[in-house]
């Protein structure tokens, strides 16, 4: 049963101990002196020591050092004469056996003792084996918080090799996976260095398992060991693995992509693996599954994105070299036309004149495609670039009516204006506003019939009492603050109600046989509405079918801070285009603060503060600014500034909020 | 008669420009590359210049800037033809000192206008 040790020289109690403990079937030894002692702990730890402390020619000091050392596991038993019992003994002793001994009171306090440390050392195992379940739950936690906040793939299995260190601590770990072109790659990762040797050995392992994981399968990916490439990492760089770690125990895992294989991995350690360990093993090799799958997803989209963009680029630029050449030959088309007509080549007939003007018409309408179709195309590679200045809008109507009057008479229309009596102005790219004038005017011209009438009107108005159609409220929702409302109503043919929605939609020009006759690309009120969007405006149709039509736009009244918002707009979308950084800041504060950070604290040199706004809403000051980051780090540096100085000066800025909305664009690779 | 030089190019615009000014009663003089119409823009002392801004080898906005720094030919008056994409056009125009810039295709009438204005 127990190894138990007596420590005595008294031969008859030796004798009667023997005698006893031997008959109980515990394997009995005794120690005359300490020198015994000590040898026989040395070699094997005894479960039981009965210290006879009755015989006084022992060095106890001695004896009480070493079982000290000892006690952890061993129960110390201690033979008394009386109550004497000396400090150091009452410290290490398990119990006490007072002279004389009954061998029943003897017999059952080994018992209840063997009993009471078998417990404890239970109770201890199942607290470690507790603590370790515990840990490795935890780095289960961890690598599947970690797994779902990366979509690398290379990372994904970064994240699982620490997972399984920590987790099961492996001496050698050999991940086989397939890069996104097939090529296989090995990678293992090791507490002491892999020789040349033992790599090749493991390549050879790798291709095997491979081999055997397919046997008279289908082979998902070729691998032939020249191809296999291999990583290497290893703790400790002093000392190799020889081939016993292929003795080591192991644990082989593959890892799926859904149905799809990825690869597999095994580990090796010197120490068994429990099934515990096993367990942990398999859900972590399949917890790496998913964000594997979900990160090759996103590869195959990032992919197939970047294609696209390529695409669109393509395409727009094809559509603005096409255009342009179209171009070339219009202007001698047109010149020579126009020779023609005006006689100057010689008198003309009256066919030859009436044929002449069809073709002169048409090449005009050809032209006018064509620029819409330039202009689209620019839009569309946010290349259109605005020069926007303070701007009186009635004078630009007054312009376009001007223009457009004798089309009108020549078709038997009137023009007429009607003006709010108080005068804004507009922060607009003018030539762009008359292009949306001309383009709103004449089509009014061309949807009604003779004797038909054109009203232009202005109004100002606060964005609250826009009244509109209810397919437009989206984009009037968005509109805050005084703007100049303009109305271009004529009488003519009018839009069926189902056609308003897609009236502002590219190539979509209504099916109706008049728009036919007129021609066009459809263009034209795509642009418009696209010019009003860049100018923080927009434009909406109120029509009834053969009584006309009334197209309302708005533009915001020039203020700082709607001036702001639209450069605000075109800087991003500048940016965008030139691909660099850019960075809106705000800061909001009171008044004096936002002040003094601009003036005095000289944090933010001219240049860049062409384009800031200062707005005052409820006792708060907010200052934006936006930074094209051409230089680089320029945004960065002023930003950690920004947050240095109002940190340093919390006294004096007081409560602040500073929101930073980063962009970038990254270069394309091609 | 005064004298207009045309450079361009596109031959056609040059062949439809030329006929139009002359049945007005001026003088043309033709050159198809930017090279041609320095060299006959020195040659003949025109009144005034037609030029073209993308032409190979010199463009039009060099031709003019050479011209306008020489004293001897600064005070012909330039009239600029070009392309309605090249955005910066019309800035570049102004400072290399063409007295009007005329997008293409243009309108004959305008361009004759122009020139009855400025000569």
């Amino acid at each position: 049963m127990a190894k138990i040790l007596l420590v005595s020289n008294n031969e008859q109690k030796i004798e009667h101990f023997d005698e006893i403990l031997t008959k109980c079937s515990h394997d009995f030894q005794c120690a005359t002196n300490e020198q015994t002692f000590l040898d026989i702990l040395t070699a094997n730890m005894p479960k039981i020591i009965i210290l006879d402390a009755t015989i006084p020619s022992f060095d106890f000091n001695q004896l009480y050092r070493k079982i000290n050392e000892l006690k952890e596991n061993t129960i110390i038993l201690s033979i008394i004469k009386d109550d004497k019992i000396p400090q150091e003994l009452l410290n290490i002793s398990d119990a006490f056996l007072p002279e004389p001994i009954s061998d029943n009171i003897l017999i059952s306090t080994i018992n209840i003792n063997l009993r009471r440390k078998d417990t404890i050392s239970r109770l201890s195992a199942s607290n470690q084996n507790l603590s370790k379940n515990l840990y490795q739950l935890d780095v289960l936690y961890n690598i599947g918080s970690q797994f779902a906040a990366t979509l690398d793939k290379e990372k994904l299995i970064n994240i699982m090799l620490e997972g399984l260190d920590k987790a099961l601590d492996y001496s050698v770990a050999c991940i086989l996976t397939f890069k996104s072109n097939y090529e296989p790659f090995l990678i293992i990762d090791s507490i002491n260095q892999i020789s040349n040797r033992l790599m090749e050995a493991l390549k050879l392992r790798t291709v095997l398992n491979y081999k055997s994981l397919f046997e008279n399968k289908e082979i998902p990916f070729e691998l032939n060991i020249e191809d296999l490439q291999t990583i290497k990492y290893a703790k400790n760089t002093i000392d190799d693995y020889d081939f016993s770690i292929l003795r080591y125990d192991n644990m082989f895992a593959q890892i799926n992509l859904g149905d799809n294989f990825f690869g597999f991995v095994e580990i090796y350690r010197d120490k068994e693996f429990t099934n515990e360990d096993t367990q942990c093993f398999h859900t972590i090799t399949q917890q790496v599954s998913m964000p594997l799958k979900n990160a090759s997803y996103i590869h195959e989209i990032q992919q197939k994105n970047k294609e696209l963009y390529r695409l669109e680029h393509l395409k727009s630029e094809f559509v603005s070299i096409v255009s342009h050449e179209l171009r070339t030959p219009i202007t001698p088309l047109k010149t020579s036309l126009q020779i023609l007509l005006s006689g100057r080549a010689g008198v003309l007939t009256e066919n030859m004149e009436k044929f002449l003007t069809i073709s002169k018409k048409n090449v005009e309408i050809f032209e006018k495609i064509i620029t819409d179709l330039l202009d689209m195309s620019k839009i569309e590679a946010g290349k259109m670039d605005y020069k926007f200045t303070l701007t009186n809008l009635e004078k630009s109507i007054e312009f376009i009516k001007s223009q457009q009057n004798c089309v009108a008479e020549e078709r038997g229309l009137t023009i007429t204006t009607n003006f709010d009596d108080n005068y804004a102005l507009i922060f607009a790219d003018t030539s762009r506003i008359h292009q949306v004038l001309n383009n709103l005017i004449s089509n009014a011209i061309k949807f009604t019939k003779i004797g038909g009438n054109i009203n232009i009107s202005t109004r100002i108005i606060d964005s609250k009492d826009i009244i509109c159609n209810e397919c437009f409220q989206d984009d009037i929702k968005k509109l805050e603050g005084k703007y100049v409302q303009v109305c271009v109503a004529d009488n003519g043919i009018g839009i069926a109600e189902e056609d308003l929605p897609k009236i502002f939609d590219q190539f979509k020009q209504v099916e109706n046989s008049l728009l036919r006759e007129v021609g066009g690309t459809g263009l034209g009120l795509p642009i418009v509405k696209k010019i009003l969007d860049a100018h923080n405006g927009t434009i909406w149709v109120d029509s009834v079918l053969n009584e006309g039509s009334k197209f309302y736009f708005v533009l915001p009244v020039a203020s700082e801070k709607s001036n702001f918002w639209i450069l605000h707009k075109q800087l991003i979308q500048q940016a965008k285009v030139n691909k660099s950084k850019f960075i809106t800041i705000s800061i909001t504060s009171d008044e004096d603060c936002i002040n003094n950070l601009l003036k005095e604290e000289n944090l933010i040199s001219g240049i860049y503060l062409n384009n800031y706004l200062l707005d005052n809403n409820k006792g708060k000051t907010t200052l934006t600014m936006v930074i094209p980051n051409e230089d680089k780090n320029i945004a960065d540096i002023l930003k950690r500034k920004i947050d240095s100085t109002m940190l340093s000066n919390k006294t004096r800025y007081g409560k602040y909020d500073i929101m930073y909305t980063y962009a970038t664009y990254p270069k394309e690779n091609n | 008669m005064k004298k207009i030089l045309l450079v361009d190019d596109e031959q056609d615009i040059v062949e439809t420009l030329k006929f139009v000014l002359e049945g007005d009663g001026y003088t043309c003089f033709c050159a198809y590359n930017g090279e041609d119409g320095l060299k006959l823009a020195k040659e003949v002392k025109p009144d005034l210049m037609i030029l073209d801004v993308m032409m190979p080898k010199i463009n039009g906005f060099k031709i003019s800037r050479l011209l306008k720094y020489d004293a001897k030919y600064k005070n012909i008056p330039i009239i600029m033809l070009t392309a309605r994409t090249q955005d910066t056009d019309k800035q570049i125009g102004e400072e290399t000192g063409a007295d009007v810039y005329i997008t293409k295709p243009f309108d004959l009438d305008e361009v004759v206008a122009t020139v009855k204005k400025l000569i």
